[in-house]
């Protein structure tokens, strides 16, 4: 066991995810806590510590989001921080919970992400523009679509990868997302539907990327004391990992994720897995883009380099195939209010190694699963596996 | 929820804000260097890691792996190739562009590192990742410190 305690999930909720929610960010952030608390059997009163995860204030428009969100997050007077590694805040926010029980330190803590992205007016895309290097970048009049159609040339370059093997991705998961009740894109679509929508940024098109959107998701973690007491099927974490690489994303290798690899492994060797691909029942892997996916697969070591897209292909990672990714529906299809999305995909995790993912729920009796998120400026990856 | 297919946030009660603040960002100590190379000698110069050998391109003032401040500056010349390329048909703000515009990650060779940048002069059915592309600096009395001192780059005739 690493750390003092070992750690479980014993409850999650989530919002809708939309385009727009006329609840505030406080409200959203509350919703997911109370139905996660509901799910636990727990009161805020049992609640030790409080995590928040939520992205660049830009988007709701709040300098100091973590503040103005602690009171929706049952923070009141309780220790209480904020995390934030951009995109991959969502799970680093689960691992941030994890040590604050496996440290001995808290019984309980309650995990949240939150985004609402559509105070951003008109458009949150705008608010990515001040990510970038101020110096080097930002007088090109660089865009978050423009780095990330870089990345996907490459990775396509390098492999001899198709537009229409990556767009089975996005077909899958909006589909996915159609049994999701809190899904903003569940769709019928086809590889010709994405093939076919407009180009933004060439190879990206409007089909290969998730929505903005409004939501929040929570999680309750406890120790294996408390989680005992309170349930009788416990979901442990069993693995968490995280790293950066160079912030200078013209120094890494686009066409693989090594920050992802390193985070992975750095899970892998706490859960005591040799070898992911056998090991790992379903994984939620972080698909803002649909190459992404992909891309993330082969980080996670769940495919070998370049060998997703032929899996993919090959139903694989259907939801009734070897290796369900995304039974969710993904951020393609559930909708991507960042940092809200990672922790969705933790829910999902969480519901579907509890058996309780109905419609989504994958086949056969699913004991491993992995969450994982990707971040900052396109350099950080987190990883949490759990198992029942 | 009666709010989920509303698109338009301005459909919902609402009061409108604004964020925006105005910054004035320093070049840095090595940043301020690069650009005055630019500037006065249409020169792209990258600083070396005598550790570990890496030689660093925009140069930095310290390795990022060593952690060893960077004293050794050198020239890498003005050609590079296409590592990846973009055409954007879009802005910053989302609206179509009347043109597209074409972005490339360059690399230079025995460097870590390159310039994201505009490529010109080139026609899009010519466009390829390895392609050798040059530099095209503005008129020296228009550069004034920054990254559109160099125009674009071009393919290498």
């Amino acid at each position: 066991m690493f750390g003092k305690k070992r750690v479980a999930v014993i409850g999650a909720g989530m919002t809708l995810f939309r385009r727009t929610l006329k609840e505030t960010g406080k409200e959203l952030a509350w919703e997911a806590s109370k139905m996660a608390l509901d799910q636990a059997g727990l009161e805020l009163k049992d609640i030790d510590s409080v995590v928040m995860g939520t992205a660049p204030d830009a988007f709701d428009g709040v300098h100091m989001k973590g503040e103005y969100l602690a009171d929706g997050s049952g923070a009141y007077r309780k220790p209480y921080s904020r995390v934030f590694v951009g995109g991959g805040t969502g799970v680093f926010a689960v691992d941030a919970g994890w040590w604050h029980i496996a440290s001995g330190q808290f019984d309980t803590c309650l995990v949240v992400g939150e985004e609402k992205m559509s105070s951003c007016y008109p458009h949150p895309a705008y608010a990515f523009t001040t990510i970038f290097d101020p110096i080097y970048a930002r007088p090109l009049g660089v865009t978050l679509i423009w780095i990330f159609a870089l990345e996907m040339h490459r990775y396509m370059h390098v492999h001899g990868i198709k537009k229409e093997d990556i767009a089975l991705v996005s077909v899958k998961n909006k589909r996915n997302a159609l049994d999701h009740p809190c899904a903003q894109l569940g769709a019928n679509i086809t590889v010709e539907d994405v093939l076919n929508s407009e180009m933004l940024c060439y190879p990206v098109q409007r089909l290969d990327i998730s929505p903005t959107s409004d939501g929040a998701a929570a999680l309750v973690l406890a120790s294996e004391d408390v989680a005992k007491k309170v349930t009788d099927n416990p979901v442990w974490i069993d693995g968490v990992g995280w790293c950066i690489d160079s912030t200078f994303w013209t120094n890494r290798d686009l066409y693989y994720p090594r920050y992802v690899q390193c985070a992975a492994q750095m899970a892998y060797k706490m859960a005591g897995i040799k070898n992911p691909p056998k090991e790992i029942d379903v994984a939620e892997v972080y698909d803002p883009f649909d190459y992404k996916e992909l891309h993330h697969m082969e980080g996670l070591m769940l495919a070998r380099k370049g060998q997703a897209p032929r899996l993919t292909a090959e139903g694989v990672t259907q939801r009734d195939g070897d290796l369900p990714i995304n039974p969710s529906g993904g951020l393609l299809g559930v909708g991507n209010p960042i940092a809200a999305a990672g922790i969705m995909k933790c829910c999902e995790i969480f519901w579907q190694l509890r058996g309780e993912a109905g419609k989504r729920q994958v086949k056969g009796d699913p004991r491993t699963g992995l969450a994982q998120a990707w971040g900052d400026l396109m350099q950080y990856g987190s990883v949490v596996i759990m198992r029942s | 929820m009666a709010t989920e297919k509303i698109q338009d946030v301005r459909r919902m009660t609402h009061w409108p804000g604004h964020m925006e603040t105005d910054y004035i960002y320093t070049l840095g100590i090595a940043g301020e260097r690069f650009f005055k190379e630019i500037k006065e000698n249409g020169k792209i110069p990258g600083a070396k890691c005598k550790r570990c050998g890496q030689i660093f391109v925009p140069p930095r003032l310290y390795c990022e792996k060593c952690f060893d401040k960077l004293t050794d500056w050198v020239n890498v010349g003005t050609k590079g190739k296409v590592y990846t390329f973009t055409i954007a048909y879009i802005d910053i703000k989302g609206a179509r562009l009347k043109e597209p515009t074409i972005y490339a990650l360059i690399k230079f060779d025995g460097t870590v590192g390159g310039l994201v940048h505009k490529l010109g002069e080139v026609d899009i059915c010519d466009l390829r990742v390895g392609l050798p592309v040059e530099a095209v600096f503005k008129p020296q009395p228009e550069r004034t410190a920054n990254i559109n001192d160099i125009k674009y780059f071009k393919p290498v005739k």
